[in-house]
């Protein structure tokens, strides 16, 4: 058993150290078919607002030989409509699941914070925060979230780690997840229809296998620092590089979006894993 | 559900512009539905059928697109069929409107039903698919933006003016649309002045968009339509084309 939540008064026990990371597996059963759930830890959810949020105008991805970028703009139906629909797959469930909440304004997570208390199978929050957060708005957001009854976890944007991680965890993280995936930009296509000037930019979160020796290079520094359990997220493609991750001291690690690819890698990292 | 199937390469050959690649499934996806292969680049890649039989499917693909690179034999893994396809029984007369470069996944509809006419618009005559693929019953008319071949005008043009393309649109069951997914709006309002109060699912349109994980999870693949945002990989990518009025 791995606690990621030792400090709170529930915890947040879960079996095994591997899961899906936010924004990649869905709310509820979108991989019910492919995947079994059984041999990961938790099921992170796709991120969710209290109030519903549109797609993204514009490029929504682009790919850069092994990488990609990815800008949805975080679309989803609001917090009341996704537990309308998933709740049920979530309290079926025989692991936990952890909501991932937007960072939109500290009133509105406090919100849905205590809509989420309670909802059985929710067993912690991840707090999604903005890139370029302050320490001061980050604790806020923090204090908000914790207004639920639900450990929480911050997954800290991927540019500010220094100063987030230790304050975050300070002002009383139960976990933080290292980190968001970064936020980068590829050129375009000129636009010849509409005459445009100048070098237009495509900007969206970065996936790929780079992320991988910048998450462990990041994992080596920040864990022997932080006083609480530590996710690990970027880039995980392979069952060494998660054990490595493990071996540098976080207490599990979410695969991102290389599953679209192969949905069964989150299944076979988690039991390779929990063969040795 | 989401099925894991492998599909085995069986050949390639140019069929210029384009180039015919054919695999062997052992459920392959019905018009306008899709399978994601997982071929070379880090996400896998939408595969359209323009051609089904019981042991497989071919696409059409442009020159440079990995499955071309494949060799025969090739194991190839597929998520799906996925999505929703055209939806076309018990229809006898079939109306198929399409800008010409993405004529290749509406071809399987060609032969679908008892009566089929088939539109197809492109910049200029070089531009239009070579005819070897529709079959000899489907009454074929084209249009030119240019007038080099068939009607001059747009697709836009030729559905709103007395015109033999509009009079395909009067008298169909149903028409199924592909084309560039901004047009939609407009075509939509089109099908409205044409047919006054169109049934639901009368006109449907095929939306391809980039859909990395065709399993409702990414949501990159949203689109807008009159009854909020959907998933083009799961509740389309066949929309009922009124719905996709978004300006109206
Ligand atoms: S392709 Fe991922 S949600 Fe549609």
């Amino acid at each position: 058993m791995i606690e990621l939540a030792p400090k709170h008064k529930y915890g947040l026990p879960i079996q095994h150290p591997v899961m899906p990371a936010a924004g990649v597996f869905g709310f509820g059963n979108e991989y019910h078919d492919l995947i079994d759930e059984t041999v990961l830890g938790a099921v992170v959810t796709n991120p969710v607002s209290l109030h519903a949020r549109k797609a993204a105008r514009g490029p929504r991805f682009m790919t850069h030989g092994d990488h990609f970028l990815v800008h949805t703009g975080l679309p989803n139906p609001g917090l009341k409509r996704v537990l309308k629909e998933h709740r049920a797959t979530w309290a079926r469930r025989s692991l936990p699941t952890i909501v991932h909440l937007i960072a939109t304004t500290p009133p509105e997570v406090a919100q849905a914070a205590q809509l989420l208390s309670g909802i059985q199978g929710v067993a912690g929050l991840e707090l999604g925060l903005d890139d370029g957060a302050e320490v001061e708005a980050a604790c806020a957001f923090l204090e908000a979230a914790r207004e639920g009854h639900h450990p929480i976890l911050v997954r800290i944007p991927f540019g500010d780690i220094y100063p987030l991680a230790e304050a975050l965890a300070e002002c009383g993280a139960d976990a933080l997840t290292l980190t968001a995936p970064p936020r980068a930009r590829l050129p375009l296509a000129p636009d010849t229809e509409h005459d445009t000037e100048g070098l237009l930019l495509a900007k969206g979160r970065l996936y790929g296998p780079a992320l991988m020796p910048l998450l462990l290079h990041q994992l080596a520094r920040w864990i022997p620092r932080l006083a609480v359990p530590v996710v690990a997220c970027g880039g995980i493609t392979t069952t060494d590089a998660a054990r490595a991750c493990l071996e540098l001291g976080a207490a599990a690690v979410q695969i991102d979006a290389v599953m679209w690819k192969r949905p069964n890698l989150l299944t076979e990292i988690a039991k390779e894993l929990s063969n040795e | 559900m989401i099925r894991e199937q492998v599909a085995v390469f069986r050949e390639a050959r140019p069929e210029p512009p384009l180039w015919w690649v054919r695999f062997e499934v052992s459920v392959p996806p019905a018009a306008g539905r899709f399978m994601l292969a997982d071929l070379a680049g880090p996400v896998r890649i939408p595969l359209f059928a323009a051609a089904i039989d019981p042991t497989g499917f071919a696409i059409m693909a442009p020159p440079g697109h990995p499955a071309t690179h494949l060799l025969p034999g090739a194991r190839v893994a597929m998520l799906g069929p996925l999505g929703k396809g055209f939806r076309i029984e018990n229809q006898q007369r079939l109306l198929v409107i399409t800008e010409a470069g993405r004529l290749p996944p509406l071809l399987p509809l060609l032969t679908s039903t008892a009566t089929t006419t088939l539109v197809v618009e492109a910049a200029t005559r070089a531009r239009l698919p070579s005819l070897h693929r529709i079959p000899p019953t489907v009454e074929l008319h084209t249009i030119t933006h240019d007038g080099s071949a068939g009607h001059t005008g747009t697709l836009e043009q030729l559905l709103d003016a007395d015109s033999p393309v509009r009079e395909s649109l009067r008298w169909a069951d149903c028409a199924c649309f592909s084309c560039e997914p901004a047009r939609y709006p407009a075509l939509a309002r089109s099908v409205r002045r044409a047919r006054m109060h169109p049934s639901a699912d009368f006109a449907q349109a095929l939306i391809e968009v980039t859909m990395p994980c065709g399993a409702g999870a990414c949501e990159v693949c949203r689109i807008q339509t009159r009854s909020g945002e959907r998933r083009a990989c799961s509740d389309g990518p066949v929309f009922d084309l009124l719905e996709l009025d978004t300006d109206g």
